[in-house]
């Protein structure tokens, strides 16, 4: 539905709980009270086909601000559901009835800034583990100290896992924080009476670096950095966000060469974010010689990617206002063509891989995630695709000039691993499809527009390689960062990966946890 | 006054045993006449018998100082216990038909009333007593119609009688006679089809008791098909037994399944037992086969398996239950889900526990060892039999043999594992400490002879001869020992002087201090066979690990010296805390078992809940699976509904009207008349 | 399956002849930044410019601290006067000339991998060591998931407050000869979270530190070279100074 009929309907609905805030082309603000925001939230969710992006907290000087983002289709924009309370009041209404999406939102706010949500069936032991931290921290609200907070904390002897397994004889079986190989550091806890996963549970933040808080008060260049090393992986796209959101904040003009070498950077690394991604499948299931051609491929695309731009991961590149230094069309072109090559390499391995039956068997059927489930999780990019729910933010939402670029967004209806792999490697394909556009539309003229920095807030999204990711920046007078919030698609994923292994084996838990193509360093900020 | 009396009764058996079978001291005495019955009472013990009461005394010896150091004591215990152990005596002893039946009877009601005494308030369904009562008598009953047949057709009650007749029986005969005895002793053996009593006394049964139920009563049964199928009737076709091979295994296997995947020691145990008894009957079932196919050799071996099975299940058998005893005192529970590292309280007993569960799993230098690979290589040797149909058997039981033997591995790993090694699952406020003396004893007693009978095989086996071959009519041990380890004399079928030539031109390691002339032995060779080779003891090995072992020490703690030795915490992942919680338990260590035979299993979903909140929070997964044992459904339940149909039938006649009760005997008398003057006039 | 032979031998031998002569091909490495001299006025605006303190005055010229840097490229992008760039990769390096490891560290090695918050590129490129091009299988490197096998302990990222006690139990739980590798410009000195309150300022807050391996993230060639650093088959980069690297 469009913008006018929401309104009408809302009017309808809720009449005199819901204000329009303000209004552009492409986003529409609605302070809304706290009896109406579950239902508003649930309808926008359940009904009108929003996609839920996450709640955003932030302490103003008397009051809370809690702005709830959803998006849909084109015409559709982006709906901000606002909701306040004075600041002694620490109690909203939870929307997870309906949301179960903002499950780990309500958590988050509870942990780090005090928040209680009425409803919510569990909050507590999140980004503040139970054992490790005592009550009442709240490390984002202003008045936190960090040395006050050190001096308390010890690990409680006391705690016990949230069991919710009754059978004689089940148990938790612990998984990390430091596991298999190499791998990053989370913990699972699968409950279990021997054979197959009964319930898991992730206990993630034990990488929590508090970037959002470190970001607090520091001028915006200097977080930009944060933004692209917090999650190195999608460097590029984390950082892109940031920029776009600065950039709408100062209401800046980029210049289009500038626009068309990031839409071609950000291709390059979906490129190599989907062969990593295949490495770890190929590598999940034991296959050693597709993990080879695969691990070829994604080496490949580094080099290709440091011979461009001089980093491997992209670093670097970026500025506030366009791009640090300018790529030679040359180099472009050469680094297109080793591109496709290495595409040809992909596709050859996806022909072999369809016909191995040993390695369809572990993928096939395995793992599965149903669509239902998971748009009530809002799950996100090529996992949420392969469960059939086709939203794409260059499609739904294009930003850099996305629009007049063709491409396919690939979808899939079974939802299980082997799905997931098909979708990354239709998605390669379409990277490509689009390097080829962009090197051949590149313009003329300068890859810089110095920024006058002002005071404001906007939300930057990006397509991440791993979905979409959502950077809310609120800058001050001095051009400094007031509020920076990540929403990163492994939060979303995350959130929804336990889906996938239950009722599954234990042997089936590792290739499940690669088909997620899953960041820990992204979620847990 | 337990511990005192039955030790000296006990050491009585050995004794008696021992001389019969090593020195050849067998004896028959009938005792008096009895008026009106073609029997004399008769008191005989021959090889075979004294093998059992020689194993009966080993294991009654320690399980009288294990019942006495125990507090389920009463003085009505105490003397049914004494009579227990006098019937036992005598069914091995009679030698006549009225003798075994009277002291098997007496023995079934003193087994059911030493259950009922010592009963332990929470060992749940109190009628596990009567039912070991009824089943028993079922037995007896099978087993003394195998008996008077038998008699029938020798003419006399008299052991000797019956088993000169024995040779001419016709088939029609023998079939009976063996179904009869096989299931009826069967009963008593725990075979699988009508064992469904056993897990369940063996529960019931007090901790005191537990041990000598499994390490003498089962032998009773076994003792009994023995008799009757090798000794009284020697097999002459191979299809009894076929059967008895096929029964065997079945048992085995369908007890290891329960076994390893039951969380509750005794019950697994119990379980366990099935199995052991499984595996001598598969045995004996060799035997007749072999004996009845004229392979009289291949035959003796399959005894001398069998009984040395028999021996080695007594022995660690009854360990094992000490240690189950000893924990369920210590700490008050059975489960092995709640159980788990009492090593570190219960040192002793953990080792004396962990013998045990090394010598049931098979594994050298133990016991176990030597009697599966003995039953292994035995069926093995059906290759040398001519009836295709006997070998494809043959094949599929060494199969199903082998794959109990595997299991029971698994089985015991997690017995030892689940309730002595790990993370200590008990309540912090229960005390656990070792056992008191009056339980290490026995267990170390028991122990000592675990790791004699694997080391030692070559005494044994010459020794159970003595028993097989009046049987078979040949000798195991010419085929299975080297003459020159056979220490007994009597058995020796080389010219002493060729002995004593094959001695002296040889070097021998110690011959003075050990046993069975000393550990190595080399033989140059005479003209006629000129070749130096040399040949070990059977515990040589032992002596070679230990020196090993003592060297590696030694050299170890001298070039470690200077060195620390630091302990270091359990590597767990890099979690904050380990709970026992988050170990795993004995019902997840088995689960893989549990999955695989699903369809012997068959559990029934009891519950399969789960609760969510708000449609995606899931706040319980409630699960439950119920299991009844395979034999119970098949057998017990529709034995018990067709009891019960029938009992309901019967009933009918008992409707109180004296009247009918008068008309009732009237017309039994007219009934009887009838028969008799038809009886008269033909 | 014949297929996957056909394409393998297709695909050829793709492993670097790294250590036995240096890796020349483009895209290995995204090099660090080098000592020189520096026009004098300009020096503390480049000081002031780099955000994590890489550079520092000595009389006129300019020295690296290569531990610090991230690569924001600051330095040589969007200045005037961009500082000397290095494309190596030898920068294993061992503090205090500490670099006896003795015999049991000469040959083959097991190496336990902990991620201690860090970002995802280190350890990417440490899971890079392992395809084709790298093989560090051929130098003896071997990668154990469980502590109690290995001889190297390699960490990357800063030492969050909640991997504290799982890296220590790592370490705990590895037996004697030991050794520790960090990698990393966040492994080495905190990265761009060094202020963070919930991080450490690097590995070397935590455990000792044997090896150190700068960069964000450290190339695959650069953690090759640090462990044949730990192995005595390469000598060490040296510290402080702002002549080329001595490899």
């Amino acid at each position: 539905m469009n913008r006018t009929e929401l309104k009408t309907e809302i009017d309808q609905r809720w009449p005199g709980q819901v204000q329009c805030l303000s209004e552009s082309d492409s986003l529409c603000e609605m302070i809304c009270t706290h009896i109406a925001l579950p239902e508003l939230c649930g309808r926008l969710f359940l009904e009108w086909n929003f996609s839920f992006a996450g709640l955003i907290v932030e302490e103003g000087a008397s009051e809370w601000h809690l702005r709830y983002a959803f998006y849909g289709e084109r015409n559709a924009g982006w709906v901000h559901v606002l909701v306040t309370a004075p600041l002694a009041e620490r109690t909203f209404p939870s929307i997870v009835k309906f949301v179960h999406a903002a499950d780990w939102h309500e958590r988050e706010a509870e942990d780090l800034f005090g928040l209680n949500f009425e409803g919510h069936p569990r909050l507590g032991d999140f980004i503040l583990h139970d054992d490790a931290w005592q009550e009442n921290v709240e490390p984002m609200r202003r008045h936190f100290d960090p040395k006050e907070a050190m001096r308390h904390r010890k690990p409680d002897e006391d705690w016990r896992p949230h069991r919710i397994v009754q059978e004689p004889g089940a148990f938790v079986m612990p998984v990390g924080p430091k596991y298999s190989g190499v791998t990053e550091s989370v913990h699972f806890l699968l409950e279990t009476v021997g054979e197959d996963v009964i319930r898991s549970t992730s206990r993630l933040f034990y990488k929590w670096r508090a970037i959002e808080k470190l970001a607090e008060g520091k001028p915006a260049d200097e977080v930009l950095l944060l933004a692209e090393r917090f999650a190195a992986t999608t460097a590029f796209a984390h950082g892109l966000a940031f920029c776009q959101a600065v950039e709408t904040v100062c209401g800046a003009n980029l210049p289009p060469r500038a626009k068309t070498l990031r839409i071609l950077l950000a291709e390059l690394e979906r490129l190599r974010q989907h062969a990593g991604a295949i490495q770890e499948i190929c590598e999940s299931t034991a296959l050693a010689v597709a993990n080879a051609h695969a691990g070829i491929c994604e080496e490949e695309l580094l080099r290709i990617s440091c011979e461009l731009t001089g980093h491997r991961y992209l670093f670097g590149v970026l500025a506030l206002g366009g791009l640090l230094c300018d790529l030679p069309n040359d180099a472009c072109s050469k680094a297109l063509e080793k591109s496709q090559k290495v595409l040809v390499q992909l596709n050859v391995l996806e022909k072999h891989l369809r016909v191995s039956s040993s390695f369809l068997d572990r993928l096939e059927e395995v793992g599965v995630v149903q669509q239902r489930t998971a748009w009530a999780y809002g799950l996100l990019g090529p996992i949420a695709r392969a469960s059939g729910i086709v939203r794409d933010l260059r499609r739904a939402q294009p930003y850099l000039g996305y629009g007049n670029f063709q491409f396919d967004v690939p979808g899939e209806q079974e939802g299980d691993g082997y799905a997931r792999l098909r979708i990354l490697f239709a998605e390669a394909r379409q990277s490509v499809r689009i390097m080829e556009q962009a090197v051949a539309a590149l313009q003329g003229g300068s890859v810089f527009e110095p920024l006058q920095l002002r005071a404001g807030a906007a939300l930057g999204w990006v397509e991440a390689p791993r979905g979409g990711a959502f950077h809310w920046v609120r800058l001050d007078e001095n051009g400094k960062v007031a509020r920076y919030r990540i929403i990163a698609p492994s939060f979303a994923n995350w959130h929804g990966f336990h889906l996938s292994v239950e009722k599954f084996a234990f042997q089936d838990f590792p290739i499940m946890l690669s088909t997620f193509d899953l960041s820990v360093a992204e979620n847990d900020r | 006054m337990l511990t005192w009396l039955g030790c000296l009764a006990s050491i009585a058996l050995i004794l008696a045993g021992a001389s019969a079978l090593l020195a050849g001291n067998t004896f028959s005495q009938p005792l008096w006449a009895l008026l009106g019955l073609v029997a004399t009472l008769t008191v005989k013990l021959d090889a075979l018998s004294a093998v059992f009461i020689f194993i009966t005394g080993l294991v009654l010896f320690p399980a009288s100082i294990f019942a006495g150091g125990s507090n389920v004591q009463s003085r009505a215990f105490t003397v049914f216990m004494f009579g227990l152990y006098a019937s036992i005596a005598l069914i091995f002893l009679a030698g006549d038909v009225v003798l075994f039946l009277l002291a098997w009877e007496v023995m079934s009601i003193l087994c059911w009333l030493l259950i009922v005494c010592g009963r332990e308030k929470e060992n749940g369904y109190s009628g596990s007593g009567y039912l070991l009562l009824a089943m028993g008598e079922a037995g007896t009953l099978a087993a003394a119609l195998g008996f008077l047949l038998l008699a029938v057709a020798a003419g006399s009650l008299d052991f000797s009688a019956i088993k000169s007749a024995g040779a001419n029986l016709g088939a029609g005969v023998q079939w009976a006679v063996f179904l009869l005895s096989f299931f009826g002793f069967g009963v008593k053996a725990g075979l699988v089809p009508v064992n469904f009593w056993l897990p369940r006394a063996y529960v019931a049964a007090p901790r005191a008791f537990v041990p000598v139920l499994a390490g003498a009563t089962l032998n009773l049964g076994l003792y009994g098909i023995l008799r009757v199928n090798a000794d009284l009737m020697p097999a002459t076709h191979a299809a009894p037994g076929l059967v008895a091979l096929v029964v065997g295994t079945l048992s085995a296997l369908v007890g290891i399944l329960y076994a390893t995947t039951d969380n509750d020691l005794k019950i697994m145990l119990a379980h366990s037992s099935i199995e052991n008894v499984g595996i001598i009957v598969a045995g004996f079932g060799a035997g007749m086969v072999f004996v009845a196919t004229s392979h009289p050799a291949l035959a003796a071996i399959a005894f001398v398996a069998a009984l040395y099975h028999l021996i080695n299940h007594s022995l660690y058998k009854t360990l094992l239950f000490f240690g189950v005893g000893v924990v369920e005192t210590q700490t008050g529970t059975r489960d092995m889900d709640r159980l788990g590292g009492l090593s570190k309280w219960m040192p002793l007993t953990a080792l004396g526990f962990f013998v045990g569960t090394l010598a049931i799993s098979g594994l050298p230098p133990f016991n176990g060892f030597v009697s599966e690979w003995l039953t292994l290589q035995t069926v093995l040797r059906s290759a040398e039999l001519s009836s295709v149909g006997a070998k494809l058997v043959f094949a599929i039981c060494g199969a199903g043999l082998a794959l109990t033997a595997a299991l029971a591995v698994t089985c015991f790993v997690k017995v030892y594992a689940m309730s002595f090694l790990g993370m200590r699952r008990l309540n912090e406020d229960q005390k656990v400490s070792e056992a008191k003396s009056g339980a290490l004893a026995p267990i170390a007693i028991l122990a000592v002879l675990c790791l004699a009978f694997g080391v030692l095989p070559t005494y044994v086996i010459p020794a159970l001869d003595a028993a097989t071959n009046p049987l078979v009519g040949a000798s195991a041990a010419e085929n299975l020992v080297p003459p020159f380890f056979a220490s007994n004399p009597a058995h020796d079928t080389l010219p002493p002087a060729f002995v004593e030539d094959f001695h002296n031109l040889g070097a021998q390691v110690g011959q003075s201090v050990l046993p069975g002339r000393g550990l190595v032995v080399l033989h140059r060779g005479g003209e006629a066979n000129p070749v130096v080779f040399a040949m070990s003891t059977s515990y040589s090995f032992v002596a070679l690990i230990g020196l090993l072992l003592l060297t590696y020490i030694v050299l170890r703690l001298w070039l470690t010296r200077d060195r620390k030795l630091t302990r270091r915490l359990r590597w767990d992942g890099g979690v904050r805390n380990l709970l026992p919680e988050m170990t795993y338990t004995a019902t997840g260590f088995s689960n893989p078992v549990r999955v695989i035979f699903d369809a012997v299993f068959r559990p029934t979903t009891v519950e399969d809940t789960r609760e969510t909140v708000a449609e995606h929070f899931r706040t319980a997964i409630i699960r439950e699976k119920e299991r009844v044992h395979l034999v119970d459904k098949l057998v017990f339940h529709p034995v018990r509904i067709g009891v019960m149909w029938f009992a309901g039938r019967l009933a009918r006649m008992h409707h109180g009207r004296f009247n009918a009760y008068a008309a009732y005997a009237l017309l039994t008398l007219l009934v009887m008349l009838v028969v008799f003057l038809l009886f008269q006039t033909s | 399956m014949s297929q996957w032979v056909i394409n393998g031998i297709r695909a050829g031998i793709k492993t670097t002849a790294y250590p036995a002569k240096p890796e020349t091909v483009a895209g290995v490495s995204p090099g660090l930044p080098v000592g020189s001299d520096y026009p004098a006025n300009e020096i503390d605006s480049l000081i002031s410019h780099c955000p994590t303190r890489v550079f520092s005055d000595s009389d006129g010229q300019i020295i690296v601290d290569r531990r610090r840097c991230i690569h924001c490229y600051r330095c040589v992008r969007g200045v005037e006067r961009p500082v000397n760039w290095e494309q190596t990769y030898e920068w294993g390096a061992v503090r205090d000339g500490q670099h006896e490891f003795g015999q049991p560290f000469e040959r083959s090695i097991h190496i336990c991998v902990v991620d201690a918050g860090d970002c995802g590129a280190c350890l990417n490129e440490v899971k890079q060591l392992n395809n084709p091009y790298y093989n560090m299988h051929r130098l003896g490197f071997f990668i154990t998931p469980t502590p109690r096998h290995a001889d190297v302990l390699l960490v990357v990222g800063p030492v969050t407050d909640h991997m504290k006690i799982a890296l220590k139990k790592v370490y705990d739980a590895m037996p004697t000869p030991k050794r520790v590798i960090a990698v990393g410009a966040c492994a080495l000195t905190g990265g761009v979270f060094a202020e963070s309150f919930v991080c450490a300022k690097g590995v070397g807050d935590v455990l000792p530190v044997d090896v150190e391996v700068p960069g964000n993230p450290a190339p695959p060639l650069a953690i090759l070279h640090g462990l044949l650093v730990a192995t005595g088959r390469k000598t060490p980069a040296t510290w402080v100074g702002n002549n080329t690297m001595k490899a």
